[in-house]
């Protein structure tokens, strides 16, 4: 049975999706009866999906003509 | 690597401007959304995708085709960003938060402080703004594994070339990254139950 700081840990360090399946099946059902652990993870999820809404957010995006402003340059400077 | 980027290559090789499109068109808002999570401004995160790009153009030959092209594309954006930023002083070994993560647990393995059940981030603007702060204060190689991971979604081996370390150690900063944020978003109010 895997602890707490381990199922967490392994968690936090993206580490699930890589680990054999003896070990994602002892998270699953470690999760299915911690709910401790299972708020840990959600934190985790609402961490990430956090940080991808404020990535995509206007003030991350490029000017709407960068992709032709780049390409034109890119094609001038391998033409030259 | 399939045909379909095979053929891309071949034109980006012979200069066609229609394959240099493609592969912009395909790869430069996410390399410049990369740049803005890695904290560059727009106007040097332009500057970098720009540079990524003609880097890219410049060194075809040795792409050998063993990544794809989005990650070649990543790894050389981290060259340059490490580049412009030239300074790895705060990169730390051991971790003040780590230890603090370690105290929240008995000898065991069991939680002691156990996060609050009603404990949630609220996707909100202010949520965004104090986020984009508490990134700032990230130290540069875990901010960029956390922004490659969790924003561009890419994974751990694809993160390991990149970075050029292994891939248990990009866990171990991805770890102190989500720490350390969890820690400063709590310092600042964000996410505790009220």
């Amino acid at each position: 049975m895997m602890t707490c700081k381990e199922v967490s840990t392994l968690m936090s360090k993206g580490g699930l999706v890589d680990a054999p399946l003896r070990v994602r099946l002892a998270v699953r059902l470690h999760l299915s009866m911690c709910r401790h652990c299972r708020a840990f993870k959600r934190q985790l999820e609402a961490l990430a999906n956090t940080a991808r809404t404020l990535s995509a957010s206007l003030e991350a995006e490029p000017p709407k003509d960068f992709e032709a402003t780049l390409s034109e340059s890119l094609h001038r400077k391998r033409s030259s | 690597m399939v045909r379909r980027e095979r053929d891309l290559l071949e034109g980006l090789r012979g200069r066609d401007p229609a394959a240099i499109r493609e592969v912009v068109d395909q790869h430069a808002r996410r390399i410049y959304r990369a740049a803005r999570g890695l904290g560059f401004p727009p106007s040097d995160a332009e500057d970098l995708a720009q540079e990524v790009f003609l880097t890219f153009l410049e060194t075809l030959d040795r792409f050998e085709g063993r990544s794809s092209v989005g990650t070649w594309l990543f790894g050389i954006l981290h060259h340059k960003a490490q580049e412009r930023r030239r300074s790895h002083a705060r990169e730390d070994s051991t971790s003040a938060v780590e230890e603090a993560f370690e105290k929240r647990f008995d000898v065991e393995g069991a939680w002691l402080q156990p996060p609050v059940e009603a404990d949630r981030l609220v996707e909100s603007r202010e949520t965004g703004e104090v986020l984009r702060d508490c990134l700032e204060g990230l130290p540069a190689q875990q901010r960029e594994v956390f922004q490659l991971r969790q924003v561009d979604e890419l994974s751990a081996a694809d993160v390991a070339r990149i970075v050029g370390c292994t891939t248990s150690h990009v866990g171990v900063l991805l770890h102190r990254a989500r720490l350390r944020l969890r820690a400063c978003l709590d310092g600042k109010g964000i996410g505790r139950s009220r």
